[in-house]
């Protein structure tokens, strides 16, 4: 579960965010939209322990209730993946592994990168040579094989084609139906409402609607965010 | 730790550019350390021939007056050591060979005919130079975007998401980069142990690892002060451009600065006035070749009553013999106290110059590299003082016979090549490393210091880092 409890955050007295409080429920998936400079990257950074918020309370925990800090329980999936150009994506996604002290056989590397949208034929060509779409879903698969209890996603289908986005989308249900908690931000409107099960519209740091998306159609979302944006 | 390192590692091995340059350097290493060595061999071949050749003349020198032999004189070799190839110091400007003979103390001669040429004005092409010019730039160019492309590309968020820390990132960048270093280094270390294997004594090996572990500690610093810039500006343009001005001041500005700063607070006598104060001390003396000297007669009145006679010619002495030690004797003290100023005012401008260590590492890996090959001031110095009581012993000789063996002072009376051989050779030694050790340890204080300094900066900077 994430919790953010009356958050406040500003820089040089610019007031980035303003008493955001938002909870996410084990299980579930979290789309946060707002324009650029709404928050939504901020929020993200309090919650990986990159930024310290002014005041308020940030809460992770998992199934068991044990609290989950931003290095051991949590993957994250930035905008732009830009890993290792030298490394080939097997290479990159085993390296990263490591790094949080997970060792893969190679089957088990490609088999990530398979259920992530790489074809296998790319699984041993250099990042140079990958498209952004292509390291996004090795970004993803580096989150994805590390089975986080939470997951932070920024922009997680930017680059990526309509059934990569698609794929993506599914493989996020998957992961929440396992139990992980998916906070993710977005511009992307139609895949929020497609992937999310929760939405929450940030304008100027401020939370300024939360609804389920069962309730809403994309249509509706759109006009709902545009409205937002426009007052 | 160990998966950055190899990673990073990987990484550079695949990068074409990367293993353009280093291929460049280590070639270049390979080619500037062997033919140093070379070229080193040589002139201690021709040294040595030089020194035999010097030495079988005098032992073949025939039967002769030993005064005139005093005049005829003898050379002393300040031969180079092995390491000298690796870092010649101040031996090509200051000259190996000093004239030794009887009245008078000359000055080091037989300086490289190769300093003469412009060209040198830019150094020779040592390993030294490497070392401490071009391996250092080499350095700043793969660190100061080593940590800022971590960040630009999103990886250092991924990599501390993943679970590793921002110190533990930067530490093993630090050491890649370093182990590189390492290697160019151990590479020419090799070469030279390769090659010289059978003739390196004990201290020459002690003084290789001074020599190398020295090199190691500034080039952490360089790496961590360029990867600390790079947190600092978070831009990697910004931390290239201030070490690169860094590295200026460190190798041009501030040497020269501090150099001339050290001079004029500690400033020599000019040549002119330390001939002219000697020649005003000595007239104070005995001319040895001046009898009408009123001193003279003060030694010839102690002499006569030491041999209980009434004069000279009943003397079982020469005391001509008498006159000229004594001359030399007192032309000794004058020259100790006048040289032995100036070579404390030397030793004074070297250890202020050491003391810019605080704020230019530079200064102390250059003494401890001239120190550790036994190419600097300090192994001049000893050098001198080695050659000076060499030539008292020399020139005491030679008066000694004129004295107590041409008993009757007679100027024709020739001493044979058997005496002449009898007086033993200088050969120069360089003193054991740990006999001059203390000289250096401004050098491996500061070096050290800069080590801690750099560290601390490094954790506060990685604790306080906002990503």
């Amino acid at each position: 579960m994430i919790e953010l409890k009356n958050i406040y955050k500003s820089f040089n007295s610019n007031i980035v965010l303003n008493n955001l409080s938002i909870k996410v429920n084990s299980g579930e998936i979290y789309g946060l939209l707002g324009a650029n400079g709404a928050g939504k990257s901020t929020t993200l950074n309090m919650l990986l322990g990159f930024l310290d918020q002014d005041s308020g309370t940030i809460n992770m925990i998992d199934n068991k209730g044990s609290t989950v800090t931003s290095k051991d329980g949590v993957g994250y999936i930035p905008e732009n993946v830009n890993l290792y150009p030298y490394l080939t994506g097997v290479e990159n996604l085993d390296y990263f592994s490591k790094i949080a002290g997970l060792k893969f056989t190679t089957d088990q590397l490609c088999n990530f990168l398979l259920e992530c949208g790489l074809k296998e034929l790319d699984f041993n060509k250099p990042m140079s040579e990958y498209s952004k779409g292509m390291k996004q879903k090795v970004g993803i698969a580096i989150a994805y094989a590390k089975n986080a209890k939470i997951y932070l996603l920024d922009e997680p289908a930017s680059g990526l084609d309509p059934l990569s986005s698609n794929d993506l989308s599914l493989l996020l249900k998957k992961m929440s139906k396992k139990g992980a908690t998916i906070l993710m931000a977005s511009h992307d409107i139609f895949r929020v409402r497609e992937t999310c099960d929760k939405i929450g519209i940030l304008k100027q740091g401020t939370l300024v609607k939360e609804m389920f998306s069962k309730d809403v159609s994309s249509l509706e979302l759109e006009s709902l965010y545009l409205e937002y944006m426009k007052n | 730790m160990i998966n950055i390192f190899y990673n990073e590692w990987r990484c550079f091995l695949r990068n074409k550019l990367f293993i353009f340059f280093t291929s460049f350097f280590i070639i270049l290493l390979i080619v500037v350390t062997y033919f140093a060595i070379i070229q080193n061999n040589k002139q201690i071949q021709s040294q040595n021939e030089a020194h035999n050749h010097i030495r079988s003349q005098w032992d073949e020198i025939d039967s002769t007056n030993a005064h005139s032999a005093a005049h005829f004189g003898t050379y002393a070799f300040k031969s180079n050591t092995i390491l000298n190839s690796l870092d010649e110091g101040i031996n090509s400007v200051t000259g190996v060979v000093l004239r030794l003979e009887g009245h008078k103390q000359n000055d080091v001669a037989f300086s490289e005919i190769s300093q003469s040429l412009e060209i040198s004005k830019f150094g020779k092409l040592k390993p030294s130079l490497l070392f401490q010019f071009i391996i250092p730039l080499f350095l700043i160019f793969l660190s100061f975007n080593s940590y800022t492309s971590e960040i630009a590309s999103g990886r250092l968020k991924l990599l501390i998401i993943q679970g590793d820390s921002l110190l533990k990132i930067v530490f093993a960048k630090i050491v890649t980069i370093l182990s590189l270093s390492f290697l160019l280094l151990f590479l020419s270390i090799f070469i030279q142990y390769t090659f010289n294997f059978s003739s390196l004594s004990f201290d020459e090996i002690l003084r290789l690892v001074i020599f190398f572990f020295a090199y190691i500690i500034y080039y952490f610093i360089i790496i961590t002060l360029t990867i600390l810039l790079s947190i600092l500006f978070k831009k990697s343009i910004s931390s290239l451009s201030t070490m690169i001005i860094v590295w200026l001041l460190w190798t041009v500005f501030l040497p020269k600065t501090i150099g001339n700063f050290t001079e004029s607070i500690s400033p020599l006598p000019t040549r002119f006035e330390l001939k002219s104060d000697m020649k005003e001390d000595r007239s104070k003396g005995i001319d040895g070749h001046n009898p009408s000297d009123e001193r003279r007669y003060q030694l010839e009145k102690e002499t006569l009553e030491k041999y209980n006679v009434d004069s000279l010619s009943q003397l079982p002495i020469n005391f001509s013999g008498i006159l000229l030690q004594a001359d030399e004797e007192y032309g000794n003290k004058v020259w100790d106290k006048h040289f032995g100023n100036v070579y404390s005012i030397l030793k004074e401008q070297k250890r202020n110059y050491q003391l810019s260590g605080l704020i230019n590492p530079f200064a102390s890996i250059q003494s401890l590299s001239t120190g550790s090959c036994g190419t600097d001031l300090i192994h001049h110095l000893d050098f001198l003082s080695k050659a000076e009581i060499y030539r008292r012993y020399f020139v005491k000789k030679l008066n000694n016979e004129y004295t107590f063996v041409s008993t009757k002072g007679e100027n024709a009376y020739l001493s044979d090549n058997v005496f002449f051989k009898s007086i033993n050779d200088f050969n120069y030694s360089t003193p054991n490393f740990s006999s001059v050790l203390y000289y250096y340890l401004y050098d491996i204080i500061f070096l050290f210091s800069w080590i801690l300094f750099l560290i601390f900066f490094v954790i506060l900077k990685s604790r306080k880092l906002i990503i």
